[in-house]
């Protein structure tokens, strides 16, 4: 089930500053069309880890688009570093992790590295927008422990998204195998909704 | 931690995904941050207007894709035969690895819906081969000449459901190699 506000309000990119980080430049290059398209006017890109790292340390980055495959250590990696660095402006700043892995347990990594939200490439206008309006007009706190800095990973079970079914050996509240099926855009974005309080 | 509740038929609970470490002493903290603050001003691009204009930016950028295209699947191409007389590099299944994905990713949403689908079958065969399973070059081989097939003008805005047989034939042989 989306979780995506029914009629969200018109998001304004202008002036804020996108960093694309893909190893792939011609990816970059649709994504970065895309963007303007969406009325983005600042867009970044960088192939790597180390492309991320010195452009924030040179300057204030709004939001990251980040391919799970960056190399040389993967974004993944790249976000926990973000997250864990105490001293660092960036420290909360969005990211979008893209993956071409929808299977669950890849879904949950990045969401529990600290990322925002995840896209299932390949990547279209629609899904691109709206993954960054949920970011942009959805909010959530932010949980810091001694294992964890990022976005409130708390999610509300109702029965298992749609399309990865249950076996009889899953134990309650276990979401499945590794190995399971890839999951549909809408059950990523259900993985990434925070509870609620007060909404049942 | 939220009540249990009934939902569908199935028992379903709300669940803190943290792990046992996460406990008494977390912070939980709200954030605004400025992506935040200055998507939400005033003087948005509408949705749908906003997604025509970046469909029409991809649009633009279909020329030089075709060329693009055009020269990877050559590259490929050029690889995959170096490695089946054995003049390929060490690192080959990355390359050829990385240069499918790209495919992969870049055909969809320009609208080569065919070419998306062989690139990532052949992308899901090339991931097994990174993890060790046994390289099957036959696979492989299917694979390309599917592609050089599906780059033709007449398959290349075919969608995976009109070539029935070339997509589940491709899918047996996957399914065979990454047993």
């Amino acid at each position: 089930m989306s979780r995506v506000i029914a009629t969200p309000p018109n998001m304004n990119l202008r002036d804020l500053v996108i960093l694309i980080a893909d190893p792939s430049s011609y990816i970059s290059m649709l994504i970065h069309g895309m963007l303007r398209g969406f009325g983005a006017n600042k867009i970044l890109e960088v192939r790597n880890s180390n492309g991320v790292l010195q452009t924030l340390t040179g300057q204030k980055i709004d939001i990251m688009i980040c391919d799970m495959h960056l190399p040389p250590h993967g974004g993944l990696s790249l976000t926990r570093a973000i997250r864990s660095k105490t001293d660092n402006e960036h420290r909360t700043m969005p990211i979008l992790i893209m993956s071409s892995d929808a299977r669950e347990a890849t879904i949950k990594r990045a969401r529990d590295a600290g990322a925002n939200m995840v896209i299932a490439k390949p990547i279209s206008p629609a899904s691109l927008y709206d993954r960054l309006s949920w970011i942009a007009f959805n909010p959530r706190k932010f949980v810091d422990t001694a294992t964890y800095f990022g976005p409130d990973r708390r999610f509300k079970i109702e029965g298992y998204p749609g399309g990865v079914g249950r076996r009889k050996s899953d134990k309650e509240l276990d979401v499945g195998a590794e190995s399971g099926p890839a999951l549909a855009q809408d059950d990523i974005d259900s993985l990434f909704s925070a509870v609620r309080t007060g909404q049942d | 931690m939220a009540d249990p509740k009934v939902a569908g038929g199935k028992v379903a609970a709300a669940k803190v995904g943290a792990t046992q470490d996460d406990s008494a002493d977390a912070r939980i903290f709200p954030v605004d941050t400025r992506f935040q603050q200055m998507a939400r001003r005033a003087g948005g691009i509408p949705r749908d207007r906003a997604i025509e204009r970046a469909e029409a930016a991809l649009e633009e950028a279909r020329p030089g894709y075709d060329e693009w295209l055009e020269r990877e699947l050559e590259g490929l191409w050029e690889l995959i035969k170096s490695a089946e007389t054995g003049k390929a590099g060490p690192g080959w299944i990355d390359t050829a690895a990385f240069r499918c994905r790209e495919i992969r990713d870049t055909a969809a949403p320009l609208g080569y819906e065919l070419l998306a689908f062989i690139a990532g079958s052949l992308c899901e065969l090339l991931d097994s081969f990174e993890a060790d399973s046994e390289c099957n070059m036959e696979s492989i081989a299917c694979h390309i000449d599917a592609l050089m097939l599906a780059r033709q003008g007449s398959y290349r805005h075919m969608k995976p459901e009109q070539v029935p047989e070339l997509t589940k034939g491709l899918q047996r042989v996957v399914k065979h190699v990454t047993i």
